[in-house]
């Protein structure tokens, strides 16, 4: 059952970040602040941290595909994000001691690193035209502050219905 | 780190580079419409939004409601000031709108830009990541709503269609920086009407700005801005918003304006789509409309 329940989970989380993302920007003494939901790729992150890089490949590409398609019409920027952050915090963590506050903080990081490189992209594309300095300020900062949040609460359920999976895995090898 | 770069690793890599490249380059250009996949995805995931936007929406209006319970005593002494002033205008209208009518028959017009079917929508999704300003609505071509139409919100103009499945559509927000966005505008309440393009927006000032005026004629601050209905999908008259102020250009032929939205763009609901009753013209709405006649 834990099998399903990592993608079940992906999927309430893609299906929940463009609600949150109704509530941005967000109006505080005048000054907006974007707040961005990276729920599905911190999960992401999780499941290559404490499961298995390539599944979390598979699922990246996945929900990749769906974010590129439904909501920016730029194929191949998500489904290849994704996968890629994926694959970066699979690398990361095998030269590092894997405990729940290392991959939080690999998280935190890889997320901004996301933001970062897609800041870098809609500028090259032209599609925005803020500056690096407007850019930390009112997306990078807020977005990191919330995603942390989110993090916090709900970083042990992640680590611990995935490390369910991982047990249930190892119980019964045939079946995978 | 030498092992991951193994020979058939490094093929396949520069294989998906290559591919990547190609699709983002392919889905960059403008395209017409949607391709079938795309489509199936699209309404697929638009369904399962739909589960979540609404219990969220539910919520939302939970906490409008109490915020204006909150502000009630306030409002409730403004609008008694204009309760007076709306009476007079009342009136007023009332007489205008029979002359209207009257004139309308006495020389035989009988289609109105001004007049549209209203398809309404709730919006499902905002693309989180907000580079974009796109927002997902749940009605789509199998409801009538056609690319580049008008998609505005009780207080003004949002928006246009940009793309259509059967059953939702993407809606592309006038807070855009996409430099192929335009909207046939006229600024109101000087002596003649005066014709532009919203063409841009500035995001520290949070303003449109209505380009392609022409330098000789007037306009002020504080003038309102509707849609002109020229470009051939929009109807006329959809209020954009307002001058805060008015500038030359960068080539100093013709005359800037900075336009505060009339709309809200953060925590849309409710929205209404403008269908033209007038035959509309192909085009973008964008000031140049197509040569053809109008299907």
């Amino acid at each position: 059952m834990m099998r399903y329940l990592i993608l079940g989970i992906g999927l309430v989380l893609f299906f929940m970040e463009p609600v949150f993302g109704l509530f941005s920007p967000l109006k505080l003494d005048g000054e907006y602040y974007y707040i961005v939901p990276r729920f599905l790729i911190m999960f992401l992150i999780f499941v290559s941290v404490y499961f298995d890089t390539k599944h979390a490949m598979y699922y990246g590409l996945f929900f990749g595909l769906l974010y590129d398609v439904f909501f920016i019409d730029i194929i191949g920027l998500y489904s290849f994000l994704y996968p890629a952050i994926c694959v970066v915090a699979g690398y990361t963590v095998k030269t590092v001691q894997r405990n729940l506050f290392v991959a939080t903080l690999l998280t935190l990081v890889l997320t901004a690193l996301f933001e970062f490189v897609l800041y870098q992209f809609f500028t090259l594309i032209s599609l925005t035209d803020v500056p690096a300095d407007t850019f930390l300020a009112t997306r990078l900062w807020p977005t990191m502050i919330a995603n942390s949040l989110f993090l916090f609460v709900l970083g042990w359920a992640f680590k611990s219905v995935i490390v369910g999976r991982l047990i249930e895995r190892e119980k019964n090898p045939s079946a995978y | 780190m030498f092992h991951f770069f193994s020979n058939k690793r490094l093929i396949l890599l520069l294989l998906g580079v290559i591919l990547l490249v190609a699709l983002i380059s392919f889905s960059l250009r403008d395209r017409d419409n949607v391709s079938l996949p795309e489509q199936l995805i699209k309404d697929g995931v638009g369904a399962g939004q739909m589960v979540f936007s609404g219990p969220a929406h539910f919520v939302t209006g939970i906490f409008d409601n109490v915020d204006s319970l909150l502000n009630t005593y306030q409002e409730n002494k403004y609008l008694k000031s204009r309760l007076e002033e709306f009476a007079g205008v009342q009136s007023e209208v009332t007489g205008l709108r029979s002359e209207n009518e009257e004139l309308k028959a006495l020389v035989g017009k009988k289609a109105d830009m001004r007049d549209y079917n209203p398809i309404q929508a709730t919006v499902i999704a905002r693309n989180p990541d907000q580079w974009e300003e796109k927002v997902i609505i749940n009605k789509g071509s199998s409801s009538g709503v056609l690319e580049n139409m008008a998609v505005m919100t009780a207080q003004g103009l949002i928006g246009k269609v940009t793309l259509t499945t059967p059953f939702t559509s993407t809606v592309e927000l006038i807070s855009t920086q996409d430099p192929n966005y335009r909207v046939s505008a006229m600024v109101i309440g000087g002596k003649k009407d005066v014709f532009g393009l919203i063409e841009g927006y500035d995001s520290e000032r949070r303003e449109l700005l209505l380009k392609r005026i022409d330098a000789d004629i007037d306009i002020k601050e504080g003038q309102q801005v509707v849609s002109s209905g020229l470009g051939g999908i929009f109807p006329k008259g959809i209020i954009i918003g307002e001058i805060t102020e008015v500038a030359i250009d960068e080539f100093g032929l013709t005359k800037l304006a900075y336009i505060k939205p009339a709309a809200e763009f953060s925590l849309l609901n409710h929205v209404v789509i403008a269908d033209r009753v007038m035959p509309e013209v192909d085009g973008e709405d964008n000031g140049e409309t197509a040569e053809e006649d109008a299907p």
